[in-house]
């Protein structure tokens, strides 16, 4: 098989690979006829290949604990056996004695397998399996059972028969290309921080997240005292429908203002209150999840580093894995909470991959960056999970809130009880928001909408609450496809959520941290008592003016 | 590449080599102005080989290079020198640091579940093979999309049953470097029922001379284009193994690889001619993935799946297309006409000349066209979107006269991402050239030449 053949050359070490380049002067070599550079180049790389030591590498792993990582070609360090799937087979049955001469030409591992609970999955149960048997003879029985078993032991992997992992061109002089960074002495000298773009007090420049300044590294981000690192994460795999990638971040930079703007509802301008800054886009390598996984884990750990909070704009829903898992790098394993905004429940297992928009809150789990207990799930309504799901997430204490539970209490109930869950004993807190928790009606551009979600009046609400309420350490917000968004009513809505939690953010920085402020000011025009609670607003709105007076001008001693 | 280098500075600057003769295809020379020269001298003998084997173009151009010595002083110049080569030095794999082979969960029960054919044991439906209509009327006008409105083939046994000329399959896998959503194209050229028209030339009806079936699509893995490509080549293979000529709709045009060695899988290696028209010449040579729309054409050349003198590539724009993509082409001997040249000649001499090829090579040919090949404004919805293309009435006239002209072992089109184009005019243009293709099928069939035309076609007959 060629493929395999293929697979097999890229397993293969540096040296053996060249070896046989070099005796079918095939893939891979340089148009480069001039045989001393090409020889030098051989011998070069037989020498790096007994000690792979390249500059930089040394740094490298040093500095971070890797073991988490999948590195070189080894598998991944996890059992990935899923006990649901187990708990999800139906029981075996058992065929009546009168049937005997019907499984005759069955061997007695045949006999088994067709009572056994994985046949369940084609042959139904006891009756339906009964029902088959009387109009078969013996030998379509064995045609039958045989069927099965060639479809279960074809689905599942076989050494020799199956590529065990995805080999890469190590020997690809570029390998390293698309995360490279440009040397900052490339660029004319300048002082550490947050850069405006804008010839105008900062404005008129290249669009950012929300006209904030420009950072670009951890340096700018500890000299500007950022409080807040807006990244984007062109990440371009989630399937349904694709290109969430480079377009999603540029849109929600070109359209995505109001994520810099003042807030009524708290009369709030969270530009004023903390230092935000766009930190540009984290580079991806849109071939494969797995590949851009670690990178963008770097990154996020980068900007928690420096104490910022980091706000990733996606990019699809596997970002989650990442940027969670860098939080706890930061914070420590099992130290942070999460809370899943979203209608499918992502954690997803048992596919050929490690990862992808389906699987990102299982993998965290797994890995132990975040314990199930510690998540909380907001806006499901997909399809799936089905029981087994949900007895897995009851069994784990994973807390969820799905539109099942909104339809029973009513949006303000759960809303009040997610808040408080969020905000229990002061956990960090990471919120994960997938943009299809939202009704389609608001956010219809995203890879797989479903009906029934949240409102956007409802979505401002909970993730400023949030970000006001809890500790919350880190967001992002993923999913948005600009190319279903002519109308870009899902750039602006998701602008919005950003910005409702920007400003939770500065509110909390300012001590509005109480259970669900908003503005005596601008929430009750208090000119009546239609309420009942006139005197109460007046008393409220005078106090925070006094308040606000002192801070102007602060009393002499 | 020069090279000047004594014992030591050849030792000291082992990994630095490997970079510069990996990484370089810049032949520098030493012809640098005073300033430069002077600086370059001050520098560490690693570095100055940096700059003297041309390596360092790689990462800034040679003039920003100039500039840099001129306004810096030596420490700022060596610094700046310094850390683009420790840049340089991360640019290849360390098996230490980076993922060399991407993991995949070998206890998944479902690893290839996504290509698993139903077994004939657990076919729900008896039926005796043989392509069947999904429509319950005998002249329908709508129901269930199939392409070109044909009946439908799930088994190779159907195939042979039905003495099927033509296949349409779809491949929708979405994967490539470009703009993404290719993995509808199949979907929406189906739906869009414009394909199996009459040719207006020699008004002969493709489904009146040929058996045409829509054989679905073949399965792939869209987190991994690695992982589709065995199932997609043995597909291929079986369906041209039946006799039928498999058209494939793709999906991104790194499916053009199974797609040509599934071919050659039954009519041999080399011993057809391929015809790829595209903007982009597909032969990244270095690239870390082991298959993407960027490189199909490098496999198969370089696994002598075609031959080079026997491929021919039309309408080459673009990023991709650079000096050393053209070198290679070149070296490969394969027959390459770029946009700068139909720009000069005209498309119409150009596709003479096209003509004159494909005739020297063998008589059987595969057809590629990857949809960015097209002037945006008929085809916006290209994956890999490039100005300045060739016209679709120019591009369909030129598939029929060869589709006509040649014996086709295979069609396939690829790259057309419907979710761009608002208006389907991409779609209307891809099943266009798609009919093109199958309509030359058909006049050759029957017994026509390229060139024939009706003579009621050609003038109502008065003065």
């Amino acid at each position: 098989m060629d493929a395999i053949e293929r697979a097999r050359f890229f397993r293969e070490g540096a040296c053996s690979a060249k070896a046989r380049l070099a005796s079918t002067g095939s893939a891979f070599r340089r148009s480069s006829t001039e045989s001393f550079s090409y020889v030098l180049y051989s011998v070069l790389v037989l020498c790096i290949a007994v000690t792979p030591r390249v500059w930089g590498t040394e740094q490298a792993s040093k500095r971070y604990d890797l073991s988490g990582h999948v590195v070189g070609t080894q598998p991944y360090p996890f059992d990935t056996v899923d006990p649901r799937e187990e708990r999800k087979e139906r029981s075996p049955i058992e065929i009546p004695e009168q049937f005997a001469d019907k499984l005759s030409a069955l061997t007695e591992l045949e006999k088994a397998f067709l009572q056994s609970p994985p046949a369940r999955r084609f042959a139904g149960d006891l009756d339906s399996t009964l029902n088959t048997l009387k109009g078969k003879t013996a030998e379509e029985v064995k045609d039958w059972v045989q069927a099965m078993m060639l479809v279960i032991e074809a689905a599942a992997y076989k050494p020799d028969r199956d590529q065990a992992n995805i080999p890469l061109n190590t020997d690809s002089p570029r390998f390293n290309a698309w995360r490279l960074r440009r040397p900052r002495s490339m660029d004319p000298p300048r002082e550490a921080g947050p850069i405006p773009l804008g010839r105008y007090g900062g404005r008129g420049g290249p669009p950012t997240f929300g006209g904030y300044p420009l950072a670009l590294t951890s340096e700018d981000l500890i000299a500007g005292e950022v409080d807040v690192a807006i990244v984007g994460a062109p990440l371009n795999m989630g399937s349904g429908w694709r290109d969430s990638g480079p377009a999603a971040t540029t849109q929600m930079r070109l359209l995505g203002r109001p994520m810099g703007s003042a807030d009524q509802y708290v009369q709030i301008n969270a530009s004023k209150v903390l230092n935000i800054v766009d930190y540009g886009d984290v580079a991806i390598d849109n071939a494969s999840t797995e590949r851009s996984m670690k990178h963008v884990r770097d990154v996020v750990r980068e900007i928690a580093e420096t104490g910022a909070v980091p706000v990733i704009i996606g990019g699809d829903h596997s970002l989650e894995y990442p940027n969670v898992a860098a939080l706890a790098d930061v914070y420590g394993k099992e130290k942070v909470s999460v809370i899943h905004f979203d209608s499918h429940y992502d954690a997803w297992w048992g596919r050929a991959d490690l990862i992808s928009h389906g699987a990102p809150v299982y993998r965290l789990i797994l890995e132990g960056h975040v314990r199930a207990a510690d998540y909380l799930q907001v806006g499901l309504r997909a399809s799936g999970p089905d029981k087994s799901g949900f007895r897995w997430m009851r069994e784990q204490g994973m807390r969820y809130h799905t539109m099942a539970e909104v339809e029973r209490r009513g949006w303000s109930e759960v809303l009040d009880r997610v808040v408080a869950e969020a905000s229990e004993e002061g956990r960090k807190l990471h919120i994960s928001f997938d943009i299809d928790v939202v009704d389609p009606a608001f956010m219809v551009a995203t890879g797989t909408p479903v009906s029934g979600g949240l409102t956007m009046r409802e979505s401002i609400a909970i993730v400023r609450r949030l970000c006001a309420e809890a500790n919350v350490v880190g967001f992002d917000l993923v999913e948005l496809h600009p190319a279903l968004d002519p109308t870009y009513a899902t750039t602006l809505n998701s602008a919005f959520v950003v910005k409702a939690c920007l400003t939770g953010l500065a509110m909390r920085e300012k001590g509005l941290d109480a259970k669900h402020y908003l503005s005596p000011l601008s929430s009750e025009h208090a000119l009546d008592d239609y309420y009942g609670d006139q005197r109460e607003f007046l008393r409220a709105t005078a106090a925070e003016e006094e308040k606000e007076a002192i801070r102007r001008d602060p009393p002499q001693e | 590449m020069k090279l000047r280098s004594c014992a030591a500075v050849f030792l000291r600057a082992l990994p630095l080599a490997l970079v510069v003769a990996a990484v370089s295809g810049v032949n520098a020379d030493d012809d640098f102005p005073p300033k430069l020269a002077a600086q370059i001298l001050e520098l560490e003998p690693d570095a100055q080989l940096f700059i003297h084997s041309g390596g360092i173009f790689d990462y800034m151009p040679r003039r920003q290079l100039e500039h840099e010595a001129d306004r810096r002083d030596p420490e700022g110049f060596a610094r700046l020198v310094e850390e683009v080569l420790a840049v340089a030095a991360q640019m290849g794999y360390d098996a230490r640091r980076d993922m060399g082979a991407i993991p995949l969960n070998l206890n998944s029960k479902r690893f290839n579940e996504h290509n698993v054919t139903t077994p004939k044991a657990l076919r729900e439906l008896e039926r005796e093979p043989g392509p069947f209509s999904v429509h319950r009327y005998l002249f329908p006008t709508s129901g269930v999309p199939t392409f070109a409105g044909a009946p439908v083939a799930i088994w190779p046994e159907d195939l042979i049953a039905g003495k099927v000329d033509v296949a349409i399959v779809g491949i929708p896998n979405d994967m490539g470097s470009g703009r993404r959503n290719a993995e509808h194209g199949p979907r929406v050229m189906r739906a869009l029922n414009t394909i199996g028209m009459p040719d207006t030339q020699s008004l002969v009806d493709p489904m009146q001379t040929l058996s045409v079936v829509d054989y679905g699509d073949f399965a792939v893995d869209n987190m991994s284009t690695e992982r589709t490509i065995a199932h997609v080549e043995l597909m291929v293979a079986e369906t041209a193994s039946t006799g039928a000529i498999p058209m494939l709709v793709g999906g991104d045009t790194s499916m053009l690889y199974p797609g040509v060695k599934g071919v050659a899988r039954h009519h041999g290696e080399g011993e057809f001619g391929l015809l790829h028209i595209s903007a982009h010449p597909d032969v990244d040579r270095h690239a870390v993935h082991s298959v993407s729309d960027e490189q199909v054409l490098f496999l198969l050349l370089d696994e002598n799946v075609v031959r080079g003198e026997h491929t021919i590539q039309v309408g080459l724009r673009g990023p991709a297309v650079t000096k050393d993509s053209l070198a290679w082409l070149r070296e490969k001997e394969v027959r390459y006409h770029t946009m700068a040249e139909i720009a000069e000649k005209g498309f119409a001499e150009v596709f003479k000349r096209v003509i004159k090829e494909s005739q020297q090579g063998p008589q059987q040919l595969f057809l590629s066209v990857d949809v960015s090949v097209i002037e945006p404004s008929e085809m916006i919805g290209a994956g890999r979107l490039t100005s300045n293309g060739l016209r679709v009435a120019e591009l369909s006239r030129a598939v029929r006269y060869l589709c006509a002209a040649q014996d086709i072992v295979g069609f396939e089109i690829t790259d057309m991402a419907p979710m761009f184009d608002r208006s389907g005019l991409s779609t209307v243009n891809a099943n266009a050239l798609l009919n093109a293709c199958l309509v030359g099928i058909a006049v050759r069939r029957e017994g026509l030449g390229p060139e024939y035309v009706h003579p009621l076609a050609a003038s109502h007959g008065r003065y």
